[in-house]
C-alpha cells in the first residue's frame, strides 16, 4: 500500500513532458551551440523527465524508502561500468 | 494468492508475514525485475556509450539518417500512453470499472478503466507500428544494423558528405540503433500483449475492484518503465 | 486483532482436487518439487560436464593416444580414435559452460534457494508459483539448446566459456557457426530464467518470512541465497545483452566487437566479467551459506560471529562488483584501471577470511558430529582456504602477469569451484535428502565417497599449481608440443590418472543418490536434531508446507542453550515459557 499521498495532477506532469521535448528536439537543431553544452543539456533534460516519469507515474514520490532503493541501485552499477570502461580510449 | 488470508482490501503485503517491503508482492516483485531491466539496457546502452566515446570520427549528425519528426511524434505517443496508463490505474483506484460514463454538469465524460486502459493499448501498438513502418523505411533507403548497404541511397549521400552522414562510423550507428530499439520494441510488445491479454481475461469481466487492481498497478509499472527508457533512447540516439 | 473476513483457512495438504502426474510432478509449482526437477537435470549435467573432463584429461595427459571408446565419435572429432584440436577445444569451452550455468549455478540456486527458502522462512510456497515453474521450464530449455550445439554442423562453440571476441564473433576465424548462435541463444533463456526465479527468491523472503523470522533470526543459507539472487537479478542481464549482441555480430552484421568498424574487442570482456566477477559470487555464496548451517549443526555451537557472517556476504556481494578487471590484466585494458582493481581484489579476501575464521571458531570446543555433510562442510572450508590463497596471487597484477591463462588459475578455479562449491553440495545434498524424499543417504558410502574424493579430488588438483607456475598455458591442446614444459609431462600424467580415479568415485555418490531414494532408511522427521523450521515438518515435507504458518521465537543457531535444558538443540518455532509472542499485527 502506498503511503497516504494527494494525487498528483497527471495531466500536469503530461503537460511538462510534452513541454520538455519540443526543447529538447528544438535545442537538438539549433546548431549555434556548441556540441559539449548541447549533450550536457539534452541529457539532463532527458533524465529531468525520466524522474519525473519515475516519480509521478511509477508513485516512487509517495513510495517507501525502501522501494526507491531497489530501482537506485542499478546505477551507480551502471555508471561504473561505462565509466570504467570509457576510460580504456579516452585516458 | 491462495495461502493468504483474504481480507477486504488485497492491496496490502501479504499476511500473516513480518513486515517487509510494505507492498504486496506483485509490485515488489516487479520492482525488482525492473532494476534487472535496467542492467540488460545498461548493457546495450553503455555499450554504445562506450563505443561512441571511443572513436574519433565523425557520427551522423542528428536527422541525416533518422526522422527525428516522426519519431518525436512517436515519443509523444509512448507519453500519451503512459498518462493514460496512470488514468486507468487512478480510475480503478476509485473504482471507476467503467467504459465511459457521463457526469452532470460536465461536457466531457468521466473516464473508467475499460477506456483508459484501451486508450493505453491503442497508443502502445500505434507506437510499435510506427516504429516498425521506420525501420521498413531506413532498410529501404540503405541503413541496416551491418551499416550503410552498398549502392544505397544513404550510400550515395554518405560518400558525398562523409561528415553529415558518418560513413566512416556507419557500422557502429547501424548496429546500436537496431539493438537498442528493437529490444525497446519488443519490450513495448511485450507489454501491450500483456496488456491486451489483461484487458480481455480480467479488465472486461470487472475482475479488478477498489479492492484490488494488483494486475493493473503491477503492469503499469511495467509500462512506465518502457516510456522511461525511451525517454532516454530517444534523446541519446536520435537527439545526439 | 480485529476480525476481517476469512477466506477457508489455508491448510496444507491437498486442497486442490487430486492432481494429475503431469500437473503433480511435471508443471508442478510446488517450490519443493521445481527444486528437485532442477536436482535431477542439474546432476546430470554435472555428469556430462565430468565425462568432457575426461576426455581433455586423456587428451592432456596422453596427448596423441587413441581416446578409449573415442571410435563411437565421428571424424569431425577424433582421428583415428584421437581427439582432434577442433574437438579438444569443444571439450573445453564445453565443460565450462556446462560446469558453470548448468551445474553448479543450478544446484546452488535452482535446487536450494528453491527448496530452502520457503521451508526456512516459515511459508507455504514462493511468492509466484507459476512463475516458478516457468523458471524450471526455461532453464531445462536453455540446456537443451546448449546440448544442441554438439550435434549442428561445425559442432560447438571453441571460444572457451568465456567466448572472447572476435574470436567467438566471427565463423571465419573459430570455425564455428550454428553452435555459437545456439550458446548466445541458450545463454538468452537461462539469463531470463535466473532473473524470473530470483525476482522470486528476494520477493519471497522480503515479503513472506513468518511471524518472528526477523532478518537477523534467518539463516545463514537464507541470507546467502536471498543476496545471491540480489547478484543474479543484476548481473544476469548484463550478460544477456552482451550475448545477443555476440549473436547480432555473428549474424546479422553488426560491428560492437570489431575493431575495424570502430567496436572494441576489449568490450566483450569487460561487459562478460562485469557479468562473470558476480556470477562467481553466485556461484560460492550458497555453498558458503549452507556450510555455515551445517557446521553449526555438526558442532552444536551457535555460529560464530553471526552478524559479521552477514555483513560479510554483504561485503562480498557489494564488493564483488569493483573487481572485474582482474579477470584482464593481460588483456591489454588501460593499466591505471588494472591497478585499481588490484586493490579492490584484494579488499575482497577481507570479507571471506573472516567468514573461514568464523567457521573455526564455530568449530573450536564444539561437540563435534562428523557425519557426512560435516565432513563435506569441513573439506569445504580447507578446500575454499587453499584456493582462496590461490587467488590472493593472482590478484597481485605483477605476479598475475605470470600465471594469467596458466594452469595456475586452472588450479584455482578449481579449488573454489568443486573444492568449494562441490564439496559444500555434497554436504547439502545428504543434509535436505530426508527433507526432500524422506530418506536418509546411507553415511557408510558417504563416508567413504568423502575420503575417496577428498584424496582424489586434492592430487587432481593441487599439482596444477605447479603445471602453471612451470608455464604450462591453458586450453593447450598437447603440452608436449613445447620443449619448456616437456618435462613437466609426468605430471600431466599423474594428474590424468587421479582425475580418473576421482571421476570414478564420484559413481559412489551417484549410486548411493539413486539408491536411497527407494532403499534409503526412512527418515526421521528431524534427523539432524538441526533447529531450523523444515525440520518442523514431516520428511519428506507435504504440499502447502504447513497447515498454519510457524511462529519463530529466536534465530536459527541456538545449540546447546541453557534454556533447552537437557537437549543440546532448540528449534526456533518452540516456544518457551520465557518467549514472548513477536510484536505487530499478524492477521491468521
Amino acid at each position: 500500500m502506498t503511503t497516504e499521498h494527494v494525487r498528483p495532477n497527471y495531466i500536469l506532469i503530461w503537460v511538462y513532458l510534452f513541454v520538455l521535448t519540443v526543447i529538447e528536439v528544438a535545442a537538438a537543431f539549433l546548431s549555434h551551440i556548441p556540441k559539449h553544452w548541447l549533450i550536457i543539456i539534452l541529457v539532463v533534460l532527458a533524465v529531468v523527465k525520466a524522474v519525473m516519469v519515475a516519480m509521478y507515474f511509477m508513485h516512487l514520490k509517495f513510495e517507501r524508502w525502501r522501494l526507491r532503493l531497489i530501482f537506485m541501485i542499478p546505477i551507480p552499477l551502471a555508471f561504473i561500468l561505462v565509466l570504467a570502461v570509457i576510460t580504456e580510449k579516452i585516458w | 494468492m491462495t495461502h493468504v488470508t483474504a481480507t477486504a482490501n488485497m492491496m496490502h503485503p501479504p499476511v500473516p508475514a513480518e513486515p517487509g517491503s510494505g507492498v504486496y508482492s506483485n509490485k515488489l516483485g516487479m520492482w525488482v525485475f525492473l532494476a534487472s531491466d535496467v542492467m540488460f539496457f545498461t548493457a546495450l546502452i553503455g555499450s554504445y556509450i562506450i563505443l561512441r566515446f571511443g572513436i574519433t570520427d565523425p557520427w551522423a549528425a542528428p536527422g541525416a539518417v533518422l526522422n527525428v519528426p516522426l519519431t518525436a511524434f512517436n515519443t509523444f505517443l509512448l507519453i500519451c500512453s503512459s498518462v493514460s496508463m496512470v488514468k486507468a490505474y487512478a480510475a480503478i483506484a476509485d473504482g471507476k470499472k467503467y467504459f465511459l460514463r457521463a457526469v452532470p454538469g460536465k461536457l466531457l465524460r468521466d473516464g473508467g478503466l475499460k477506456f483508459w486502459m484501451l486508450v493505453t493499448i491503442i497508443c502502445g501498438a500505434m507506437f510499435v507500428g510506427v516504429q516498425v513502418f521506420e525501420y521498413i523505411k531506413l532498410v529501404g533507403h540503405g541503413f541496416t544494423p551491418a551499416g550503410f548497404r552498398e549502392g544505397s541511397t544513404l550510400a550515395e549521400h554518405a560518400a558525398t558528405d562523409a561528415v553529415r552522414y558518418g560513413a566512416t562510423t556507419s557500422g557502429l550507428y547501424g548496429s546500436s540503433f537496431f539493438t537498442m530499439t528493437g529490444f525497446h520494441g519488443f519490450h513495448v510488445t511485450c507489454g501491450v500483449v500483456s496488456m491486451l491479454y489483461l484487458y480481455f481475461t480480467k479488465v472486461l469481466p470487472e475482475k479488478y475492484s477498489a479492492q484490488d487492481y494488483r494486475g493493473i498497478e503491477t503492469i503499469g509499472l511495467y509500462w512506465h518503465f518502457v516510456d522511461l527508457v525511451w525517454i532516454i533512447l530517444f534523446t541519446i540516439v536520435y537527439l545526439i | 486483532m480485529t476480525s476481517v473476513a476469512h477466506a477457508a483457512p489455508a491448510h496444507g495438504g491437498a486442497h486442490h482436487a487430486p492432481m494429475s502426474f503431469w500437473r503433480k510432478y511435471i508443471f508442478s509449482t510446488d517450490h519443493k518439487i521445481i527444486g528437485i526437477q532442477f536436482l535431477f537435470v542439474s546432476l546430470f549435467f554435472l555428469l556430462l560436464g565430468g565425462v568432457l573432463a575426461m576426455q581433455i584429461r586423456w587428451q592432456l595427459g596422453f596427448p596423441g593416444q587413441p581416446l578409449p571408446g573415442g571410435g563411437i565419435l565421428p571424424e569431425s572429432m577424433t582421428s583415428g580414435g584421437v581427439i582432434l584440436p577442433e574437438y579438444y577445444i569443444q571439450l573445453v569451452t564445453m565443460h565450462g559452460t556446462f560446469m558453470v550455468f548448468f551445474a553448479i549455478m543450478p544446484l546452488l540456486m535452482g535446487v536450494y534457494a528453491n527448496f530452502l527458502i520457503p521451508l526456512k522462512i516459515g511459508t507455504h510456497d514462493m511468492a509466484f508459483p507459476r512463475l516458478n515453474m516457468w523458471s524450471f521450464w526455461l532453464a531445462f530449455t536453455a540446456g537443451l539448446i546448449m546440448l544442441a550445439g554438439f550435434f549442428v554442423p561445425d559442432g560447438a562453440p571453441r571460444a572457451g566459456w568465456t567466448m572472447y571476441a572476435p574470436l567467438s564473433a566471427r565463423p571465419d576465424l573459430s570455425g564455428v557457426t550454428y553452435g555459437q548462435m545456439l550458446w548466445c541463444v541458450s545463454i538468452v533463456v537461462l539469463g531470463l530464467s535466473s532473473v524470473l526465479g530470483s525476482v522470486n527468491y528476494i520477493t519471497t523472503v522480503i515479503n513472506h518470512r513468518a511471524p518472528g523470522m526477523t532478518w537477523f533470526r534467518l539463516p545463514l543459507s537464507v541470507w546467502a541465497l536471498f543476496i545471491t539472487a540480489i547478484l543474479a537479478v543484476l548481473a544476469l542481464p548484463v550478460l544477456q545483452g552482451a550475448a545477443i549482441m555476440l549473436l547480432f555480430d555473428q549474424t546479422i552484421g553488426t560491428h560492437f566487437f570489431d575493431p575495424l568498424a570502430g567496436g572494441q574487442a576489449l568490450l566483450w570482456q569487460h561487459l562478460f566479467w562485469f557479468f562473470g566477477h558476480p556470477e562467481v559470487y553466485i556461484l560460492i555464496l550458497p555453498a558458503m551459506g549452507m556450510v555455515s548451517d551445517i557446521i553449526a549443526n555438526g558442532s552444536r555451537k551457535p555460529i560464530f560471529g553471526y552478524h559479521s557472517m552477514v555483513f560479510a556476504i554483504v561485503g562480498i556481494a557489494f564488493l564483488g562488483w569493483l573487481v572485474w578487471g582482474h579477470h584482464m590484466f593481460m588483456s591489454g585494458m588501460n593499466p591505471t584501471l588494472g591497478s585499481t582493481f588490484m586493490v579492490s581484489t584484494l579488499l575482497i579476501s577481507v570479507p571471506s577470511a573472516i567468514k573461514v575464521f568464523n567457521w573455526m571458531g564455530t568449530m573450536w570446543r564444539g561437540n563435534l558430529r562428523f557425519t557426512v555433510p560435516m565432513l563435506n562442510a569441513v573439506g569445504f572450508v580447507s578446500m575454499f582456504t587453499i584456493g582462496g590463497l590461490s587467488g590472493v596471487f593472482m590478484a597481485a597484477t605483477p605476479v598475475d602477469m605470470h600465471i594469467h591463462d596458466t594452469q595456475f588459475i586452472v588450479a584455482h578455479l578449481h579449488y573454489v569451484l568443486f573444492g568449494g562449491s562441490l564439496f559444500a553440495l555434497f554436504a547439502a545434498i545428504p543434509y535436505w535428502y530426508p527433507k526432500m524424499f524422506g530418506r536418509m543417504m546411507s553415511e557408510r558410502i558417504g563416508k567413504v565417497h568423502f575420503w575417496l574424493t577428498f584424496i582424489t579430488y586434492n592430487l587432481t588438483f593441487f599439482p596444477m599449481h605447479i603445471l602453471g607456475m612451470g608455464g604450462q598455458m591453458r586450453r593447450l591442446y598437447d603440452p608436449t608440443q613445447y620443449d619448456f614444459l616437456k618435462p613437466q609431462q609426468p605430471l600431466n600424467e599423474f594428474i590424468s590418472i587421479a582425475a580418473f580415479a576421482l571421476f570414478a568415485v564420484q559413481l559412489l555418490f551417484l549410486v548411493n543418490f539413486l539408491w536411497s531414494l527407494k532403499h534409503g532408511k526412512k527418515a526421521d522427521q528431524n534427523p539432524w536434531q538441526d533447529n531450523g523450521l523444515e525440520w518442523s515438518l514431516p520428511s519428506p515435507a507435504p504440499h502447502g508446507n504447513w497447515e498454519r504458518v510457524p511462529t519463530v521465537y529466536r534465530g536459527p543457531y541456538e545449540f546447546s542453550a541453557p534454556e533447552a535444558g537437557d537437549s543440546d538443540f532448540l528449534p526456533q518455532h518452540v516456544k518457551l515459557a520465557t518467549d514472548k509472542e513477536p510484536a505487530g499485527r499478524f492477521e491468521r
